[in-house]
């Protein structure tokens, strides 16, 4: 083999290990504790669309649940820019309004969610 | 040009790699960040917040209980008013209890007499997330050992291997036994561990713990223990402190004055 093919495969090799130990370089992981005081409370748009929330409330929660216990990540962002803590009190400060707001769907699904063994039902509340 | 076969494969094979080498080449500061040891290991490191608490016993008054009904008020914690059922998450303990281990012959009389307030350590190295089966007690990132109540299965082995007795466990439904609700925390259910969490809620908004704020005579210091410019850390470097138990290696968060 010619000496310049050998330069060119080392140089090749030791690019792709470059490239390889990019990959494995540690994310920030950045504390998000400071952002949480400029989170909204109140909004008077829900953080996604009516229909969306419908279907997939609950897998939203389930994704909120594990990122603020799990992560530490307390911030949500809407596509269109809003931030909103992570938190069941960030939907309950809006529909809990309605008292019954969860209790009547799911008493219709006939679906019986954990979340109320140790979260905070409006109707448990004396306001 | 001849080219034989493997003359055309080697030189496909050059290209390939030069190409694979070029895209590297396009993100230069990942290629080459340096590699922070510390992610890999999960222990504590500078750079990196981890809580502590510093307690001062001396201006910590007897009798005082004003820490405990803001914590457990603030946390939903239910009194059953009875030992065993017990529920605590910030209690007082006499100087013995609190550090079996330290010496006590010909010590001080008022020494030996005096409440020292306790809570979980948030270890360094907490024996008690080793334990869990579930990883429904964990370390944060902010050194905060976390419970994760929607995973825990009452087991009890974090108990067991806690050396701090810093756990409680839900015998009975806490909802009865809980005075006034907090509707800002949610409480827990039969069955599962429960702990303090260094109000890692209110860290989350900015506020100090509520046993810190609570505190008639400002005996506890809240901070970052791997700032070397925070408060609490010029205190621990100006004064003699102690952790409870130190030769089990947990190495606590929590620091004492005495």
């Amino acid at each position: 083999m010619k000496p310049s093919g050998v330069l060119m495969i080392t140089g090749g090799i030791v690019l792709v290990m470059i490239l390889a130990v990019s990959m494995f370089s540690p994310g920030g992981g950045a504390e998000t504790a400071d952002r949480a005081a400029v989170a909204e409370r109140d909004s008077t748009a829900c953080i996604a669309s009516k229909e969306y929330m419908r279907s997939h409330h609950m897998k939203l929660l389930d994704q909120w649940r594990h990122d603020a216990v799990r992560e530490g990540d307390r911030i949500h962002e809407t596509p269109d820019g809003r931030t909103f803590e992570k938190s069941l009190n960030t939907c309950l400060s809006c529909h809990s309004q309605n008292r019954f707001f969860c209790v009547m769907c799911h008493q219709y699904a006939n679906v019986e969610p954990t979340c109320w063994n140790c979260h905070l039902l409006p109707t448990e509340t004396k306001e | 040009m001849k080219q034989d076969r493997r003359e055309f494969l080697r030189k496909a094979g050059i290209g390939a790699l030069a190409g694979i080498g070029a895209l590297a080449g396009l993100n230069p500061l990942s290629a080459l960040e340096k590699t922070d040891m510390s992610a890999l290991s999960g222990k504590p490191v500078p750079g990196r917040t981890r809580w502590g608490m510093l307690i001062d016993t001396r201006s910590c008054t007897d009798g005082c209980r004003q820490c405990v009904t803001a914590c457990h008020r603030a946390h939903n914690v239910p009194d059953f008013g009875d030992r065993k059922n017990e529920v605590k998450w910030i209690w007082k303990s006499r100087y013995e209890q609190a550090f079996p281990t330290s010496g006590t012959q010909f010590q001080k009389p008022e020494l030996l007499g005096r409440e020292v307030l306790t809570l979980c350590n948030h270890c360094a190295e907490p024996p008690c997330t080793r334990a869990c089966p579930t990883q429904a007690t964990f370390k944060r990132r902010d050194g905060i050992v976390a419970m994760d109540y929607h995973r825990c299965i009452g087991c009890r082995f974090c108990m067991a291997a806690c050396p701090y007795g810093s756990r409680s466990f839900n015998w009975l439904d806490p909802r009865p036994a809980i005075s006034e609700y907090n509707r800002e925390f949610p409480t827990r259910e039969r069955g599962v561990v429960e702990k303090c969490n260094f109000c890692s809620e209110r860290l989350a908004r900015g506020l100090q713990p509520a046993c810190v704020e609570s505190c008639p005579g400002k005996a506890i210091t809240f901070g970052d223990l791997n700032d070397p410019g925070s408060t609490i850390r010029r205190m621990l470097s100006e004064q003699e402190t102690m952790q409870r138990k130190p030769e089990l290696g947990t190495l606590p968060s929590v620091f004492y004055i005495i």
